[in-house]
């Protein structure tokens, strides 16, 4: 999956390099201690008008040996997810996001249709028989959005010359995207962004009662 | 002390017993009160350690079970759909939520049942006043809740009530709001505990009693309150003290109890002392109702034995008085089996060999001299015989065989007797002794067997004591025209062996010796030299001046080589410068 996407963005930025203004923006993110951020997500907040114009492909998060996978899945607006679920028992999907309320009630395999993902923002995936499966799907008001390696580095897909808000995003952040938020303006070379997230310590939960490791 | 000597019997037997008894009761009293005491005060201290464990133990597993209902219920789909509701205004209905949750709360049966949001503000709220929009982040135990994320439990004030707490984050799978359920701490709760532990329990701050066992009324009376009673906190945790209230003791145990009030909240055990030692004074006032019985039983008994011991003692003294006083007729009738019998029997038999004693003096002294009688019977005869120096006297009458021919038997008899009857009782005004009356005559003895010194001198004095004597009885006899009698009375002194004489079937006490047969001889010389009383000059020898002598000769006597000298006694002098004999 991770590898397809890639894919995607290289092929991304071969064809806005063929543009003569294209430009792509990299940079890190770091932690308040100056390390790496890994797994943050960079993304253009505005302007709304890059939304993409037509459906991408859906995107998939897997249920595998009672785990979603990823944990964390970016997707743009519109974009439709499927949750194949792999193991031999049936999973309940579910989730009370205010982005999107949904549920799948017990199934398995590819039987779960397709989920429409329409308004951006966190949506947080459970599941109602196993209170430890727990996911998030960041859904992105459009495709230009990258996720960081483990050096805390990432690389947006092509921009045009223009002006830009682009923000990050963590699963422990405890700032809010729009006060990180970075205006850009895209012109005659590659900016170099540098965010720097306050993350909160990453919580066990207890609430399960440590059946995570009791499966 | 004196007067214990000198109390009688019966009373010290009284006191005794009565003393034996009021010490035993008092003694038993004293040890169950201490010994009571003692079990009573380890009873209370176990009984309120456990209260105090079994109070732990409930309020733990009270506060484990609201906690595990409130995971459980929290982990319920359709409460997390319920409460995911409130995430999006334009479908949120709060009645439907209330009424959910008025169910979930009858399901579980808790006192409390509240939800609010993911940041602490409620959602609803099973309280009388509507709360919903309240911001109550910051009660305990739901702010602790809030930060860890964890469930987490406490004790708090809620409208004026205690309850036992629990918060629980709702996951969907993120915090969309917490549970705050709970469970009361009231009179109800006390009592429960007091069901089943005996023990009354309060809950209590400093000044105030929140819930307790007792009854509303009596809380005042019963309940102190730490800031009025210091001392109530002073002994430390886990550690039993007494106190008093107005008119009640108690043993109490003070728990602390963690919770989130501005004071300190404490759970007092209390046991009245009174009422458990209630089965003590119950138990005491028995003894007492026995012991008083068991004392005036053993004082009847007393009484009945002291009669039973002295009644017999009292006839036994009584008995040796007339003993003193002679009256050997007197037996006891008691007749007992024991040592009181025994007592009475060897008194009987004591008087029985006194009373015999005295019939053997009597009859013995008929046929020996009571001097005799007495010497033998006191043991002064030695067995053996003895050499004692005596002195014997022998009287005859003259002209008795002429005498016995002229008298009628009876006559003579009487005479004889008469004449005897003097004889005797002058020889024994000198103490000598009657030994034999031979025929008409008597053979006496001074010195034996009772010892005199003056022996010769008794016997002297004797003789013309029997001599005075007869002058009497002659006046009596010419009257009855039967003449005078005439006597001669013979004395001598020596040396005799003394003893009893005779085989055993008829012995008697007698003396043996030369002497014996001499004194005889001189009174055969008294119808020669025609004197009344002659003694030998050994005799004379011995007697004092007051002694008048007539003649004198030296006369052969028969049986004997040699002469015997002898002397003629006349009188005893009025004169004390009498001339002494030649």
């Amino acid at each position: 999956m991770q590898a397809l996407k890639f894919l995607l963005a290289f092929l991304g930025t071969v064809a806005l390099a063929s543009g003569a203004l294209a430009r792509t923006v990299s940079g890190q993110v770091l932690g308040e201690d100056g390390k790496p951020v890994a797994n943050a997500v960079v993304f253009v907040q505005e302007p709304a008008s890059l939304a993409p114009a037509a459906a991408a492909a859906p995107a998939i998060m897997d249920q595998f040996n009672k785990t979603f996978v990823p944990e964390m899945l970016p997707i743009a607006v519109g974009t439709q997810v499927r949750f194949p679920n792999r193991d031999q028992i049936r999973h309940h999907v579910y989730s009370f996001s205010r982005p999107k309320r949904f549920e799948l009630p017990l199934y398995k395999g590819e039987d779960a249709p397709p989920v429409l993902f329409d308004k951006p923002g966190v949506v947080k995936i459970g599941c109602n028989i196993h209170d430890w499966m727990s996911a998030i799907i960041l859904v992105l008001p459009n495709d230009r959005f990258a996720v960081t390696k483990e050096d805390g580095t990432f690389s947006l897909p092509a921009l045009d010359a223009g002006t830009y808000t682009i923000t990050a995003w963590h699963a422990q952040s405890k700032d809010k995207t729009e006060d990180i938020a970075q205006r850009v303006e895209i012109g005659g070379s590659d900016p170099h962004l540098t965010f720097k997230l306050a993350l909160a310590p990453v919580r066990a939960r207890p609430a399960t009662r440590g059946a995570r490791w009791d499966q | 002390m004196n007067w214990w000597v000198r109390a009688r019997l019966r009373t010290k037997i009284f006191i005794a017993f009565s003393s034996l008894i009021i010490a035993v009761l008092l003694a038993t009293l004293g040890f169950t009160q201490i010994v009571v005491s003692q079990e009573v005060d380890r009873t209370l201290d176990g009984e309120l350690l456990t209260t105090g464990e079994v109070f732990d133990n409930l309020f733990k597993e009270r506060g484990a079970r609201l906690e595990t209902n409130s995971i459980l219920l929290a982990s319920d789909f359709a409460l997390k759909s319920a409460v995911a509701t409130h995430f999006d205004p334009s479908t949120y209905e709060p009645a439907t939520l209330a009424s959910a949750a008025q169910s979930w709360q009858e399901r579980i049966g808790v006192d409390l049942f509240w939800i609010t949001d993911e940041l602490g503000t409620v959602l609803v709220a099973s309280s009388k006043k509507d709360r919903s929009g309240e911001a109550i982040e910051d009660l305990s135990p739901l702010k602790e809740a809030i930060d860890s994320e964890e469930p987490a439990a406490g004790i708090a004030e809620i409208d004026g009530q205690l309850f036992q707490l629990v918060a629980v984050p709702v996951f969907a799978p993120d915090v969309i709001g917490f549970l705050l359920l709970g469970e009361a701490i009231d009179d109800r709760f006390a009592g429960r505990l007091k069901r089943s532990t005996g023990t009354d329990v309060s809950f209590l701050t400093q000044d105030r009693v929140f819930a307790s066992s007792w009854p509303a009324d009596q809380r005042g009376r019963v309940i102190p309150l730490p800031a009025a009673r210091p001392d109530l906190l002073r002994t430390g945790t886990r550690t039993t003290s007494t106190f008093s209230m107005e008119d009640e003791t108690f043993q109490s145990l003070v728990v602390p109890v963690q919770s989130q009030l501005p004071q300190p909240l404490f759970a007092l055990m209390q046991r009245s002392y009174d009422e458990a030692l209630a089965p003590l004074r119950s138990l005491q006032r028995r003894i007492v109702v026995i012991g008083t019985a068991g004392l005036l039983g053993a004082l009847l008994i007393g009484v009945a034995l002291a009669g039973g011991i002295i009644a017999p003692l009292q006839g036994l003294v009584g008995g040796m008085r007339e003993v003193l006083r002679g009256n050997l007729q007197y037996r006891s009738r008691i007749e007992r089996h024991d040592e009181l019998g025994f007592i009475a029997k060897s008194f009987n038999e004591m008087v029985d060999g006194l009373e015999e004693r005295e019939l053997i003096r009597d009859t013995f002294g008929r046929f020996v001299s009571h001097e005799v009688a007495e010497a033998v019977l006191t043991g002064r005869v030695p067995l053996q015989g003895e050499r004692r120096d005596v002195s014997i006297l022998f009287q005859d009458i003259r002209g008795f065989t002429s005498l016995s021919e002229r008298l009628d038997p009876a006559v003579l008899l009487s005479l004889l007797n008469q004449f005897f009857t003097e004889v005797v009782a002058a020889v024994e005004a000198e103490g000598g002794v009657v030994k034999q009356f031979l025929g008409d005559g008597v053979m006496a003895l001074f010195g034996a067997p009772q010892p005199y010194p003056d022996h010769a001198e008794r016997a002297v004095r004797a003789a013309l004591g029997i001599v005075d004597r007869l002058k009497g009885l002659n006046e009596t006899l010419q009257e009855q025209g039967i003449g005078p009698l005439e006597i001669g009375i013979g004395i001598h002194t020596g040396t005799v062996v003394a003893g009893l004489i005779g085989p055993d079937n008829r012995i008697e006490y007698g003396v043996v010796g030369d002497a014996v047969n001499l004194a005889s001889r001189v009174e055969a010389l008294t119808r020669d030299m025609q004197a009344t009383i002659l003694v030998s000059r050994d005799i004379a020898a011995q007697l004092g001046p007051a002694f008048t002598f007539g003649c004198t000769a030296t006369l052969p006597v028969k049986g004997k080589s040699q002469p015997v000298e002898v002397v003629e006694v006349l009188s005893l002098c009025q004169r004390v410068d009498s001339s002494p004999p030649p």
